[in-house]
Parts: structure tokens; C-alpha cells; sequence
């Protein structure tokens, strides 16, 4: 059972379909949703919280199924929307316990948590103000913080830094990195910035025109491209390019030190450094080829458009 | 979780039980009416009438004071037109405090596109109307049926004669008059509420609904030559119904007489209007069309 399973899910909203047969079990500890603007992110969201009824197929969190045990899933999920969401006339602990309570926590326990909540997002000097006296950011603290509150098991982030400027933005980042690290919480975050989802992620979700482009493990992903290197070294550059190929590196040199190779997949960087100090080489620049999501986005991308050309020939 | 440790920690307690988060969201929103001094002022105003009516009633059963008025006494009967006209009293006072309190619950949440986040949680759209439409009931209670059945306590306990025993259609014609009349504004005024994010304009928007097709019934009845129009007029209809449920003695106009059954048609219908527009607008999501 994944945290999040997807079987055939269709969703049509004002006659458009807008999730197209999506399939597929979501397993990460942060889940990254990514796709262009109308991909379908935000629906698969609403799906998920039992807003939109898909009309084929059906999706399924912690094994519950979204439309039928709604308020059981409800229960376990803290969403923190991508809009302005809130009720701008509390104040922001009011409005953090209110959340709480609505989840299922006792009226004393609520409070407690609500404080502890919003000194954890960084809003505890600014909980008694009213929220719609708040900043762009401290109101999607505010956010986070309510969906924090009752512990939940599932944290759905709907474009956490939107309309943030970068400090706030890499504090948010921060924020999420360290809830992923506690480990209780899975975390669903869906985005268009690319970097927000490297940051944070270990498993990608890319949507397109409603349909799946991608969905694979960032880290395996990087993993299966990682056997190009550069070095730039000063020395005895021939005899230590000899050293490497013994180690079983393809292996070119160029003029100026340069040593370019393909490593197996059991050699590390660490056994290089090793041979180079032996040698008295000196390693000036490293450069791994490593796919960034960048990568993995671009050829989902492309490999969608192939697909969408095939089928339309 | 600790304030002063700032590190996350998951909740592992007990979690109150599913319908008891309607009353969650009443408790909340019968705050969020009463946290406004204009509430609590329009609270004592709704109250003074009843008061009056408490030194009528120790009036009317005081021997003394029925001796001044003399012949007058009728000036001074307790019965069930003087209930009647408690009643009405009160109701009116009620569409207005309707008016004022039912923008609080609803428009305050559309206009920062609370609901996202409300109906995120184990709530239903149901749910969440149940709960204001609650916390709005009870509101109306404490300034209709409840003082009234206090007075008609406070008549049974100083009539100097067995009274309240032989009035008790009076005591449930309040009861009922009281709860069909408030719970029809707190619906009219939740579901117009929905539709107008500004609270003064949804305030005048509830006025105008009660107000506005009594003329238009009265342009009907008039040009047309037909009682029919009344159907339109919630005053006249309303009085009509309180009259017959507390037994007091008909209008001498028989034009302005409505039968019962019209009227609960005309006030089922206006309420199945207004589920309707609360289930169109009370949504997380709206799906534009186009």
C-alpha cells in the first residue's frame, strides 16, 4: 500500500478533462507534484481531499479511498492551499486552534498545539495579531502552521513559496526540510519551481495536459547518470590517468590536465582522491554530471510530446 | 511540539468524535456573532419590549391596577392577543438582529476564501452550514421563544385563577411560531449571506428579501384583484400562521387572510430556494464553466 495510489483516475470538470487515466502508487517520503500552469496539480490535490469525484478510475491515500472514506482522509491530511486561504478577523493562534479543533483535537489541546505550532513556523511574537494584518509570508505561515497543528500523517503543500522573497522562500525550504526529517509526515508538495521540488523531494510526480509524464525517484534517477566526471589536475597527469584505468575508468586526458572518464558503478569519487594523493596529483575541479530535475523534467517533457506526435500519426 | 524546544512533534492524543466538529464550528461562529458590541446592544434593545410586556402582565394581574384603568380592563387582558402582539414584536426584532448576525457567520469566511481550509478537515459542506445555521438559531432563541415562554411562565405563576393550564395552546403556538419564523430567517439569512461578500450590503440584501416581494404581492393582489398576491408578503403571511397557531381571534379583513397550507407551501418552497443557493455556493472549489 502506497501513501498515495492512483488506479486509471479520470477527473472532467465543466466537461474538460482535466486528469486523464492517471495510474501509478507514490511511496516517497516528500512527493514532489510538478507540471505548467493547468497541468492538473492543483485537481489532483482536490481529488485527493475528496473535493473533485473522479469519474473513472480511483485514487486511494494510506489505502482509504478518496471519495468514500473523505472525512477519514480528511482527518489524517493537513493541506495548506495555494490561494489566500484564512479567516482574516482572527487572530492568528485563534485561527490555528480553530483549524486544530476542526480536526479533531480537544479545545485545551488545540491551544496548546496552535502555540506550539505557530513558534515552530516562526509567527510565536505575531500570534495574537489579527491575520489579515499579516505579510504575504507570515501568511502562508500561517498556513503551514494550521496544517501542522493536529499532526497530521499526510502534508499536502500547494505551492508553498508562492509570492515569497527568497529569505522567506529558503526559510520556508528549511521548514519542509526539517519536517521531512522528523519523518512522521509525508509530505505532497506540488509546484512549478523545479528548484523547490530538488530541494525538498526524493520522488517526482510531473504532470502534463492532465496525464503523467514522469513519475520516478529523484535520487535513482541521479543515480543511473552519475558515471561522467571532469577533473581539472596539476601533476603527474598521464600516470595518474593510468592509475584510474587500472581501477577500470574509461579514461581521455586533454591538454591543461583535463581527464575526462566514465566510472564504474563501483568506484567512488573517494577512491580517485585516494590514487591522486599516492601520486602527489592535485585535484583542482571536480565536476560530476548529475541529472538535475531540471533534466528529468525536460526529457519528461519531450518524451510526452513524442508520445502526443505518435499518437496523433 | 514545544514552544520553547520549536521542533516538530507528531500528535499521538485522543480525537473528539466526527459529529461533534458541527458544534465546533458552531461554538466558533456563536462567538464570532457575539464578539461585536453592536450584537450585544441590539441584544438589550430585542429585550426591552419584553420587559414592557412583563409590567403589562404584573398590570394585568394586579387588582389595584385594574381598578384605575376601570372599564378599561381589556387594556390589560393577558390572553392570546397579547401574546400575539409579543410575539410579532419579537420576531420583527429578530429579522433584524438575523440581519445583522448571519453576514458575521458566512461573509467573513468568503471573503478571505476560508473555505478551502475549513472544508479541508473532516467537515462536510452540510456540516458547515449546520454549524452557523446553529449558532444563528440560537442567537434568535434567546430573544423570541425563550422570553416569551418566560412571560407566559411569569402570567401562569401571577394569574390569580388556574391559567396556564387552560392557555397551553398559547405556550405552543409561541414555541412554534417562534421556531418556523427563526429557523426561516437563519436559513434566508445564511443563504443570502452566501451570495454577497460585503456584510452591510448582505445586511440589506435579507431586509430587502422580506420587504421588497410584500410590495410586489401588494401590486399583485391590487391590479389583479386576487389575495394571492399576500403569498408574496411575509409580514401578512406570517402573521396570519402566528395568529391561528396561538388561537387568537381573526383579522377583521378577510382579504388579508391566507389559508395554512399556502403558506407552509410558499415557506417550504423559499427554503428549498435558499439550500439551493447555500449548495451552489458553499463549495472549496468552484468550477468555472467556459
Amino acid at each position: 500500500m502506497g501513501v498515495i495510489d492512483l488506479d486509471g483516475v479520470e477527473v472532467r470538470l465543466a466537461n474538460r478533462t482535466v486528469l486523464n487515466n492517471l495510474t501509478g502508487e507514490l511511496n516517497g517520503q516528500a512527493i514532489g507534484l510538478l507540471g505548467p500552469n493547468g497541468a492538473g496539480k492543483s485537481t489532483l490535490i482536490n481529488t485527493l481531499l475528496g473535493f473533485h469525484l473522479p469519474s473513472k478510475g480511483n485514487a486511494r491515500v494510506f489505502g482509504l479511498d478518496v471519495h468514500r472514506d473523505r472525512a477519514q482522509i480528511r482527518g489524517v491530511i493537513g493541506y495548506m492551499p495555494e490561494n489566500d486561504s484564512f479567516i482574516g478577523n482572527m487572530s492568528g493562534v485563534r485561527f490555528v486552534r480553530y483549524m486544530a479543533e476542526l480536526a479533531g483535537l480537544p479545545p485545551g489541546v488545540a491551544l496548546e498545539r496552535a502555540h506550539e505550532a505557530l513558534f515552530y513556523v516562526g509567527l510565536g511574537e505575531v500570534r495574537y495579531r489579527k491575520v489579515n494584518t499579516y505579510s504575504l509570508g507570515m501568511k502562508q505561515l500561517v498556513k503551514l502552521a494550521q496544517a501542522l497543528a493536529h499532526g497530521p500523517k499526510l502534508l499536502i503543500l500547494d505551492e508553498p513559496t508562492n509570492g515569497l522573497d527568497p529569505v522567506a522562500r529558503q526559510r520556508m525550504i528549511q521548514l519542509i526540510k526539517d519536517i521531512r526529517k522528523e519523518g512522521s509526515i509525508r509530505l505532497l508538495i506540488s509546484s512549478h519551481l523545479l528548484r523547490d521540488i530538488d530541494e525538498t523531494c526524493d520522488e517526482v510526480l510531473i504532470l502534463k495536459d492532465g496525464r503523467i509524464a514522469s513519475l520516478c525517484n529523484i535520487e535513482e534517477e541521479r543515480r543511473s547518470n552519475r558515471s561522467f566526471m571532469e577533473l581539472e589536475t596539476v601533476g603527474a597527469t598521464e600516470r595518474f590517468s593510468v592509475s584510474i584505468r587500472g581501477l577500470g575508468c574509461e579514461c581521455a586526458t586533454f591538454p591543461g590536465g583535463r581527464i575526462k572518464l566514465v566510472i564504474p558503478d563501483n568506484i567512488e569519487a573517494r577512491d580517485l582522491y585516494v590514487i591522486a594523493s599516492e601520486q602527489g596529483v592535485q585535484i583542482r575541479r571536480m565536476n560530476q554530471r548529475r541529472d538535475s530535475l531540471e533534466d528529468i523534467f525536460l526529457r519528461a517533457m519531450d518524451n510526452d510530446q513524442e508520445r502526443t506526435a505518435n499518437g496523433s500519426l | 511540539m514545544a514552544v520553547y524546544k520549536r521542533n516538530y512533534s507528531a500528535y499521538t492524543g485522543t480525537v473528539t468524535p466526527v459529529w461533534t466538529r458541527v458544534l465546533v464550528l458552531a461554538r466558533y461562529a456563536f462567538e464570532e456573532a457575539w464578539s461585536s458590541k453592536i450584537t450585544v446592544g441590539l441584544f438589550i434593545f430585542c429585550l426591552l419590549p419584553c420587559i414592557v410586556s412583563l409590567v403589562v402582565i404584573y398590570l394585568g394581574d394586579n387588582p389595584i391596577a385594574r381598578a384605575l384603568v376601570g372599564g378599561r380592563g381589556d387594556m390589560l387582558a393577558i390572553d392570546a392577543k397579547f401574546f400575539l402582539k409579543v410575539l410579532q414584536t419579537q420576531a420583527w426584532l429578530a429579522l433584524v438582529m438575523a440581519s445583522w448576525i448571519a453576514p458575521r457567520l458566512i461573509t467573513f469566511d468568503l471573503a478571505d476564501n476560508a473555505l478551502p481550509i475549513l472544508l479541508s478537515h473532516p467537515i462536510s459542506r452540510f456540516g458547515y452550514v449546520f454549524g452557523k445555521f446553529i449558532a444563528l438559531f440560537t442567537s434568535l432563541s434567546l430573544i423570541t421563544w425563550l422570553p416569551c415562554l418566560l412571560l407566559f411562565v411569569y402570567q401562569g405563576y401571577s394569574s390569580p385563577q388556574p391559567w396556564a393550564i387552560s392557555n397551553l395552546q398559547i405556550a405552543m403556538g409561541l414555541l412554534a411560531g417562534s421556531v418556523i419564523w427563526i429557523a426561516f430567517l437563519s436559513l434566508l439569512g445564511l443563504a443570502l449571506s452566501s451570495w454577497v461578500k460585503w456584510r452591510v450590503v448582505a445586511t440589506g440584501v435579507i431586509f430587502a428579501a422580506v420587504f421588497v416581494p410584500a410590495g410586489v404581492g401588494a401590486i399583485v393582489s391590487a391590479v389583479l384583484r386576487t389575495r394571492w398576491g399576500l403569498l408574496l408578503n411575509l409580514p401578512v403571511m406570517m402573521s396570519n400562521l402566528w395568529q391561528r397557531l396561538l388561537g387568537a381571534p381573526a383579522p377583521m379583513n378577510d382579504r388579508l387572510s391566507v389559508p395554512t397550507l399556502a403558506i407552509a407551501v410558499m415557506l417550504s418552497l423559499t427554503c428549498l430556494v435558499c439550500v439551493a443557493m447555500l449548495n451552489k455556493r458553499i463549495r472549496a472549489r468552484e468550477v468555472v464553466r467556459g
